[in-house]
């Protein structure tokens, strides 16, 4: 009997002892990290590793490949998650409290104006580091060779990072929330300027069906907040959360990142990972690695490229854990330093002039004061099917992986970007010059203005040019790549346009200091 | 060995992220009001004289103060720096650790007032900077009350009467300057008052992003504005027609007023409106009311260069000899169109019948008791075009080739196209003395009678010729 007993306590005692090895090798299902085996099977047994294959490309950690881009733009992600979460226990979306409780946050919640900061840094961040993102895939042609719909899967989620940002913008229902508003649901009714024209608007009012739909009544008020704010912390960001999964899915599916078809370790990969010791393997490069692989002893090599692979654990994980700490620190610096907006209490009576979205959308509102449905709805619908359409208008199966394709991608990326500049600012010095047709003829029809103006122009010459690219070159991936580059400089040089260079009543001043000062 | 890049860059961004959160954790563990609220049990400690006084003082717990009303639905934080405002051992401390001045707060307990519901500012807030909000960059419409403009508050719940009786003379002094210096000619409170300016209801509540602040020297604050526009109304808004002669004092108690006119109603149990004043219906006080502005005295006519026309003398005997008070009071009730002049009837300036009549008989105390030599303008056959020509020559210099007015008055308003012809003509023939309106009768320029009835008969033609 008590020599049981002493044995139990023993056990005990030994389990006690042992708890941290025994916990860890539960944890990651192995006992020690010292085998190939064992480290593949990390990868292989963790519900959030696993997404991941066990081994990874080479060229995949090449800082120089990926930028980390989209990494970056998941970690902000993650972070906007968690600080709105925190902002969510003292937020309030009624009409009475919310820019109370806003006002709470930034004075007196330990660090709340911190994680306001942090969570509208890394929501706007999104946005910069998505298109960052999509810039890299698309001039490494990652959009490619069973890639394409992963492709059109990453504009739904650019636009989704569009729409939540935007969304949050609304909630502290302060000046520049309610103008925003204003101009949002402005835009929303634009359709009404098409349906006027066919004289169908008391049958179909799209516009102001949408614009009902975001607002919830004809100004913004008390049935907006609620509605916005639902918007904002459950359904985008959960539409955003199954997309991403579908986005990861796909490319993990896909073999990875892409590379190039012809690739060899560097000497310089050395400073990035451990080079794989191990030589041959039997999958095809497009496939992802089981732990088969891994088995000890000879086995067909079918594929070389599986000399270029190396273990995920610890190369690609330290890799992706150094990424996450340099994000953080990023974000939290800059949020220190830099506070999130926060003007006066909306007030109805007391427009803003002028009356600006956020930054991202100010690209868009100067395409506005053109055309509202134009540069509201109709030109940014192309824009975004045009970068849909693009995998499946070029099929040229080669240079994927490689920056620019060739030597012609460079200097037709060149060509174009040059182009674009001197076209776009010329076409906006003359706008802001002389005027458009309304200063010209004042009793022309609207019909007249919604299809030719300066936004309609600039996109018919984006598209002749691409054209003209894929005439001159014999190739659909230069068009591509002039397509693209031509977009990239415009959504910058209007954004800069609209942000900057716009003043009361949307005239144009070289500086902000020029303003009429109220 | 190997990874060193990936390895090296989490080594330096972890660094980076725990030197930075250290100090946002410093800076969010010490913020502005600690160190008030540190100081202040520091004096505490030293000012406390016996041992209670000194437990207190041991007991007092640094920590966000916080005022919360819920019928005023106001949070004031002041009191996180303001910490003394209570504590009658701070009497001799300096700002921000001083008691309230006075026994104010005897009878207006913090618990139920709080402290922007007098002195304004964001009560929210826990900074110097944005509580006191007088930067237009804070983002807060209502900046903290200057001090020699704090009575504009008490008239949120007291009567004049009272404010007057407890030595509130600041803002019964602008009310009283209000009231004679003839602001109600062009502005309207309470549904009365001309309508050449804007109305004044509820401008002391009206948002800092109401003011055109751009040529204000001071802060950019309501209260501000409103003391530099007094002083000159051209230098804050150029294309301003408004007159102001009044001095600096002057422009403090006026802006000390303005502030109090509020749109915003304190709750009722918080209001101590004890009497309703019966307002002074005397003609006098009507005059200065409402006419005093523009036409001062009454006894000289001048020629004003802002509103680039002559205001003429209401009260000079040579009007009131030809003009009976049916004629002024129509010309009070309809205004002169064209003119400056507003109509004064209860459905334009909201004046009453009763009013109007007590301000006619004001301007007219003084008429002469002899009446004008009469002119008996039927008898003759006037002449249009001779009138015209004559017209050209003596009458278009000072009152416009048309006769819309300049120096003389706009003879196209319908007061005097309505006019009755003898009074015109007797107003041609003997001129208006203390006016630059001479006679042109036989004792001026001499004009025949017959000349001046055919200038009569033009002047009435003159209401169909366009400018």
């Amino acid at each position: 009997m008590s020599e049981s007993t002493q044995t139990g306590i023993n056990k005990f005692v030994g389990n006690l002892i042992g708890i941290k090895d025994s916990f860890l090798g539960s944890f990651l299902r192995s006992r020690s990290l010292l085998s190939d085996r064992s480290k593949a099977a990390v990868m292989v047994n963790n519900f959030f590793l696993h997404v991941q294959g066990a081994k990874t490309h080479i060229n995949t950690l090449r800082p120089t490949y990926t930028f980390g881009m989209g990494l970056i733009s998941l970690y902000l992600f993650f972070f906007a998650v968690i600080s709105g979460v925190l902002l969510m226990i003292y937020y309030s979306p009624s009409l009475e409290n919310a820019y109370d409780s806003v006002k709470d946050i930034t004075n007196v919640v330990f660090g709340g104006n911190l994680i306001r900061n942090i969570h509208k840094w890394a929501g706007e961040g999104m946005i910069v580091f998505v298109m960052f993102h999509m810039a890299r895939v698309f001039f490494t042609s990652s959009y490619k060779k069973g890639r394409e719909f992963n492709w059109v899967v990453g504009i739904v989620l650019l636009v989704l990072t569009f729409i939540l940002n935007f969304s949050g913008y609304l909630l502290p229902w302060d000046q520049l929330a309610y103008w925003a508003m204003v101009i949002g649901a402005n835009i929303a009714g634009s359709p009404a300027e098409i349906t006027d024209i066919l004289g169908i608007t008391k049958y179909f009012d799209f516009g102001g069906l949408q614009k009902e739909l975001f607002l919830g009544g004809t100004v913004p008020g008390k049935a907006t907040l609620p509605r916005v704010h639902f918007f904002h912390v459950m359904f985008l960001p959960i539409i955003l959360v199954i997309f991403l999964g579908v986005h990861f899915w796909r490319v993990r599916k896909d073999g990875g990142l892409t590379k190039p078809d012809e690739f060899g370790p560097a000497p310089v990969d050395e400073k990035f990972l451990a080079l794989p010791e191990k030589k041959g393997g039997i999958f095809p490069t497009n496939k992802t690695y089981g732990l088969m692989e891994l088995a000890h002893g000879k086995t067909p090599a079918v594929d070389k490229d599986i000399e270029n692979t190396v273990l995920s654990w610890p190369n690609l994980v330290w890799a992706e854990f150094a990424v996450l700490m340099l994000t953080f620190a990023g974000v939290f610096v800059y949020s220190m330093y830099i506070n999130a907006p926060l003007k006066e209490l909306a007030n109805p009576l007391i427009p803003e002039n002028p009356a600006k979205a956020p930054w991202y959308f100010l690209g868009l509102q100067e395409l506005v004061s053109y055309s509202a449905f134009m540069g509201g709805i109709a030109l940014p619908t192309l824009a975004l099917i045009g970068l849909g359409l693009i995998p499946y208008l070029d099929r040229e199966p080669q240079h994927v992986g490689l920056w620019f394709s060739n030597k012609q991608g460079k200097s037709v990326a060149l060509q174009s970007f040059i182009v674009a500049i001197a076209a776009l600012v010329g076409l906006l010095a003359f706008v802001v010059n002389f005027g458009w047709l309304r200063t010209w003829f004042t009793d022309i029809p609207q019909v007249a203005i919604i299809l030719v103006n300066p936004g309609t122009l600039w996109v018919g010459f984006v598209m002749a040019w691409s054209l003209f690219i894929i005439k001159k070159t014999d190739s659909t991936r230069m068009g591509a790549i002039a397509l693209f580059t031509m977009f990239l400089v415009s959504f910058v040089i209007l954004t800069y346009v609209g942000t900057e260079l716009r003043g009361p009543n949307w005239d144009f001043y070289w500086s902000k200091s020029q303003w009429p000062v109220h | 060995m190997h990874r060193r890049f990936y390895l090296k860059l989490l080594l330096v961004s972890s660094i980076a992220l725990l030197a930075f959160a250290l100090l946002a954790a410093y800076k969010e563990i010490n913020p502005e009001w600690k160190h008030y609220q540190n100081n202040y049990k520091e004096l505490f400690m030293k000012n406390a004289k016996d041992e209670a006084m000194k437990e207190k003082a041991k007991a007092f717990k640094v920590e966000v103060q916080q005022l919360y009303i819920e019928k005023l639905n106001r949070a004031d934080r002041c009191v996180s720096c303001h910490i003394g405002v209570e504590n009658p051992m701070m009497a001799k401390a300096e700002a921000p650790y001083k008691k309230h001045s006075g026994d104010y707060l005897g009878k207006h307990p913090l618990s139920r007032f709080g402290c922007t519901a007098c002195h304004q500012g964001q009560g929210r807030a826990t900074n110097k900077e944005e509580a006191h909000a007088l930067e237009h960059d804070t983002h807060w419409e209502y900046p903290i009350v200057p001090l020699k403009h704090i009575q504009s508050s008490c008239a949120q719940c007291h009567d004049y009467a009272m404010l007057e009786k407890n030595g509130a003379d600041k803002v019964v002094r602008g009310r009283k300057l209000f009231l004679e210096k003839g602001c109600l000619g062009c502005h309207k409170v309470d549904g009365a008052g001309g309508i050449l300016g804007k109305a004044l209801d509820g401008i002391g509540t009206q948002p800092r992003a109401y003011f055109p602040m751009r040529y204000i020297q001071g802060e950019r604050t309501q209260s501000a504005w409103h003391k530099e526009h007094f002083l000159d109304p051209r230098a804050i808004v150029p294309e301003s027609e408004m007159k102001a002669s009044i001095n600096d004092e002057e422009a403090d108690f006026l802006a000390t007023y303005i502030l109090a006119l509020k749109s915003t109603e304190m709750p009722r149990e918080y209001r101590r409106i004890r009497q309703t004043e019966t307002p002074d219906m005397s003609g006098e006080a009507l005059y200065k009311k409402y006419c005093i502005g523009c036409h001062t005295t009454g006894r000289e006519s001048y020629f004003d260069e802002i509103f680039n026309r002559t205001i003429p003398s209401i009260m000079n005997p040579a009007l009131l000899k030809s003009a009976d008070n049916q004629y002024l009071k129509k010309i009070v009730s309809e205004g002169r169109e064209g003119t400056q002049m507003t109509s004064w009837k209860p459905t334009a300036a909201g004046l009453t019948e009763q009013e109007i009549d007590m301000i006619v008989e004001y301007i007219s105390k003084d008429r002469p008791a002899a009446k004008p030599e009469p002119f008996d303008v039927a008898k003759f056959r006037a002449d249009v075009k001779r009138g015209g020509e004559l017209f050209n020559i003596r009458c278009a210099l000072c009152h416009g080739k048309k006769g819309e007015g300049e120096l003389g008055i706009n003879l196209k308003n319908p007061v005097v196209q309505s006019a009755d012809p003898e009074f015109l003509a007797v107003t041609v023939r003997d001129g208006r003395a203390g006016t630059p309106m001479p006679p042109f009768g036989k004792d001026g320029v001499g004009l025949k009678e017959q000349e001046i009835a055919d200038i009569v008969s033009y002047v009435k033609t003159l209401s169909q010729k366009k400018l």
